[in-house]
């Protein structure tokens, strides 16, 4: 059994110069949920609209549930794909009300029953207030859930969602995510979203696709592209961690100027792709260094950012390197800027990650 | 690309019936092109002293016609967008009542009120009881006649545009104004009127265009111009050559005002400015109060009430017209009409646009825009050329299409799509324009077709403006002269037609009934599309 899912070779263009190319990527099984992750303006929503059938596939093919539906020869047309696309802006039908546009994702043709009825949406997706109320009473947040119910309800093979929870406050926001998730999940409809915001992919999606400069950067499990980054531009693009300069001992020891010895896990590292003596730069995230105040291994505060479960104190090296750590917010005392700050050695990092030093 | 890669390659149909439809719109001007590709140009012509005669007349009347709905549309339009005077929301209105009335019945009523012992001289006898009267009333010249008749009926369209440019005007760009220290007098010739100009100018060039095709008014007066030296080369002397080297004249005349106004429309986009504030209207005391509704109040009763007026007070002092007349058949002819044209119209402009939104097909858009050109065709033209269009195609054909087409009910109609095309068409494409595209891309989303589509999601938000195209049209039609007098069935009147007939036998007194009704209706028509023309202000 191939794919659910799956986009080969595929060359996007939204119509103007910007092509994303030689896009490969799937959803192995029905139910299973992809994110992809970009800077906006990446081309992600070119990307959905292809595969909507709305744009045209320039080069490659997509196929859908073993059917190609897209490639350079043919195109099925979008009411024919049972695909449906949430749109980041409102696309509501400006003549009907609330409830009204969600009943209208029923009259699919040859749709199968959903678990949920209408009503059951909108109590799910907080619409009960403004069920009666037309697209333009409401605000742009409600508009996205409506939005969002509509597609659900309509029962696709395929859900595209275009920054779903883009104009959703952050306490909301949560709640949804797993709300949408949980519908997903049990009524087995996969799902492709977009999104520019890294937590809310990892928490979404089977796999991630990280999108940067025209290109598909990296597709993964989150956890492997949180810890396995794969490249400077999806570390740069994640925004966790500094880069570190180190020389490799061996396949599990590195040497740092001032932080000294820093060991790796066997297995969990890319250090094979490099030679022994060479320098190269280290991927250290906040998590990975421990704080002691007993240490012997001090090193100055430059910064302090309260995160509520936790602070990230930022550090500098002697060699001007910026490092942030993690420390539990119930730490007992608090440390001020300027002061020394003990690392806990020997320094043991569960997942050593290195690129080329350029 | 290949055709097929287009996500709705399966609408061929829609395609080719849409190309047919701009093919066909675009006959009268095939027509008159291939008409004047035989023609024998005979260069004589030019310094012929006819031909001379009734170019000086055209321009003429062109020059004052634009110069005084210039002052007509202008003055009133600043007037009630920046002030406050005695009236100022009667006039604001009451000023487009105008556009229910044509030219030519202008034209009865002014002969009407000025001939001898005509209505003037009743009224001035019954306010001096003299028996002098005659001497006192003007009495002007045949061209003089014609420009009042055209200037005042025709003013709202400058009127109208020069308003909504006004209304758009940023109220910054005034407070600007006033805190350089300009005067009023300063603000309106160096920001306002500047600001207004594109609008200002597509109102005139409408204005000419109307003007150039006026056929009613000058037939009447008989004021030898270019449409009604067409219409007699053509049906008096049968002179088919003079006929086409005229039309095509006259056509690349008006087609100059055509480019300009469209020119000035894509123009007057960048032009518009976002009205950030709400203005304040400045109110008028004393003497300039009492001039402004002096002046709204003449505008409003010359170009309205004086004509109607007039038609009344005929229809009432010669009652024995009304026991002759078969009202009842000739209003049943107008409607039938109207309805069966707008339909037509209405139908064909949403299968268009609907296509071309569906189809996303570039040169078809182009080429059914194209198609909306026929408004700027004056209508005598576009009459003549239906009728030697089908002779060509008959002939060429060798089958009997002449009858079909010529002197029926199917002719008039296809000179009305001609000629009114543009109305439906722009109706129903700006309201197209108004639905998002990704309303249309949801729908396809959940699995909705084009015809789904349309049903569910276009024609619930189209068919509020559906009502007010269908005005449009039905005020044009009812005004209509030169088509439907030279296409429609044998003995088939409309009230334009007949009022248009009693006048060339000299019974003038006889228009009033058919001119009264004709205008009673076209009011009512504006009356109920106020909202359309205003739209600007909400």
């Amino acid at each position: 059994m191939g794919n659910f899912f799956e986009v080969l070779d595929a060359t996007f263009s939204s119509g103007n110069d910007h092509e994303i190319k030689n896009i490969n990527f799937a959803i192995p099984k029905k139910g299973n949920i992809v994110c992809l992750l970009g800077p906006s303006g990446a081309g992600k929503t070119t990307i959905l609209r292809t595969i909507a059938g709305l744009e045209k596939l320039k080069y490659g093919t997509i196929n859908l549930n073993g059917k190609i539906i897209s490639s350079n020869t043919l195109s099925i047309s979008p009411d024919k794909r049972n695909i449906a696309l949430s749109f980041q802006d409102n696309c509501l039908f400006p003549h009907k009300n609330v409830y009204h546009n969600i009943l209208l994702g029923l009259e699919r043709k040859n749709r199968k029953k959903f678990l949920y009825s209408p009503l059951e949406l909108l109590d799910l997706f907080k619409l009960k207030e403004v069920q009666q109320k037309y697209p333009h009473e409401i605000s742009s947040g409600e508009a996205q859930r409506v939005s969002l119910a509509r597609s659900l309800i309509s029962y696709p093979d395929l859900l595209l969602l275009d920054e779903p929870f883009a104009n959703i406050d952050q306490i909301l926001k949560e709640d949804l995510q797993k709300t949408v998730k949980d519908i997903l999940k049990l009524t087995k409809i996969s799902a492709i979203v977009v999104t520019h915001d890294p937590n809310e992919a990892f928490y979404l999606g089977d796999k991630c696709g990280i999108i940067i400069n025209n290109v598909l950067k990296q597709f993964d499990t989150p956890y492997n592209i949180y810890h396995f980054p794969n490249s400077l531009e999806v570390v740069n693009f994640l925004k966790r961690g500094t880069l570190l300069n180190v020389k490799i001992i061996n396949r599990q020891i590195l040497k740092h100027k001032s932080l000294g010895i820093i060991n790796g896990k066997y297995g969990c590292s890319n250090l094979n792709q490099f030679n022994e003596g060479k320098t190269v730069k280290l991927l250290i995230q906040p998590e990975d260094l421990l704080h002691d105040d007993k240490s012997q291994l001090k090193l100055k505060i430059v910064d302090r950012k309260f995160r509520g479960t936790n602070f990230i104190y930022t550090l500098k090296t002697p060699e001007e390197e910026l490092i942030p750590v993690l420390v539990d917010s119930h730490h007992q005392h608090l440390h001020e800027n300027n002061e020394e700050f003990g690392i806990k050695t020997p320094i043991n990092i569960d997942h050593l990650v290195c690129f080329e030093k350029k | 690309m290949t055709k097929i890669n287009q996500p709705f390659y399966s609408t061929n149909l829609s395609f080719y019936i849409i190309l047919c439809i701009s093919i066909i719109s675009i006959i009268p001007l095939f027509t008159i092109i291939i008409n004047s590709s035989i023609i024998d140009f005979d260069f004589t012509l030019f310094k012929n002293s006819q031909f001379l005669e009734y170019t000086k007349n055209s321009l003429i009347i062109l020059f004052f016609v634009l110069f005084l709905t210039f002052i007509f549309g202008v003055i009133p339009a600043y007037l009630v967008t920046f002030y406050n005077f005695v009236g100022v929301k009667f006039f604001k209105y009451s000023l487009i009542l105008s556009f229910a009335i044509p030219p030519y019945i202008f034209g009865y009523s002014l002969s009407a009120f000025f001939e001898n012992f005509g209505s003037g001289y009743t009224l001035i006898n019954l306010i001096w009881d003299t028996n002098n009267a005659n001497s006192y009333l003007p009495n002007f010249s045949p061209i003089v006649n014609s420009v009042l008749s055209l200037s005042f009926t025709l003013y709202g369209y400058v009127y109208l545009l020069s308003r909504t440019s006004f209304v758009g005007q940023s109220v910054n760009l005034l407070d600007l104004g006033k805190s350089l220290g300009f005067s009023s007098y300063q603000r309106f010739f160096k920001i306002i009127l500047p600001c207004a100009r594109p609008g200002i100018f597509i109102g005139l060039s409408l204005v000419a265009m109307e003007t150039l095709s006026d056929f009613g008014t000058v037939s009447y007066f008989g004021v030898s111009t270019f449409t009604t030296e067409i219409y007699n080369s053509w049906f008096i002397f049968d002179d088919l050559n003079t006929s086409n080297f005229l039309s095509l004249l006259l056509l690349i005349f008006v087609l100059f005002f055509f480019i300009v106004e469209n020119y000035l429309r894509k123009d007057s986009r960048f032009h518009s400015l976002k009205n950030e504030g709400k203005r304040k209207k400045q109110a008028l005391k004393g003497t300039k109060n009492f001039l402004a509704t002096a002046f709204c109040l003449c505008l409003f009763v010359f170009s309205f009430v004086f004509p109607f007026s007039q038609m009344l007070y005929w229809s009432i002092k010669f009652p024995e017209y009304l026991a002759n007349f078969e009202i009842l058949k000739l209003n049943l002819n107008t409607f039938l009409l109207i309805f069966f044209t707008s339909f037509f119209l209405i139908s064909v402009a949403i299968f268009t646009n609907f296509g071309n939104r569906v189809l996303k097909n570039r040169f078809l858009s182009v080429f059914s825009s194209l198609s909306i050109s026929g408004y700027a065709i004056p209508g005598i033209i576009i009459s003549v050329s239906i009728i030697s269009f089908f002779s060509l195609v008959s002939s060429f054909i060798n089958f009997d299409l002449k009858t079909i087409f010529i002197g029926s009910f199917y002719g008039l109609i296809l000179g009305y799509f001609f000629r009114f095309y543009s109305i439906a068409y722009n109706g129903i494409k700006s309201n197209f324009l108004k639905i998002n595209y990704s309303l249309d891309e949801s729908s396809y989303l959940m699995g909705f077709d084009k015809f789904k589509t349309f049903s569910t999601v276009h024609w619930p938000i189209l068919n509020k403006n559906i009502f007010f195209i269908f005005i449009l049209i039905a005020i044009e039609i009812i005004k209509e002269l030169p088509i439907t007098l030279i296409l429609r069935p044998f003995n088939f009147e409309t009230f334009s037609t007949r009022a248009y007939n009693f006048a060339t036998q000299d019974l003038i007194e006889a228009t009033a009934i058919p001119s009264m009704f004709l205008i009673f209706w076209a009011s009512i028509f504006i009356l109920i599309s106020f909202k359309y023309f205003f739209q600007d202000n909400k």
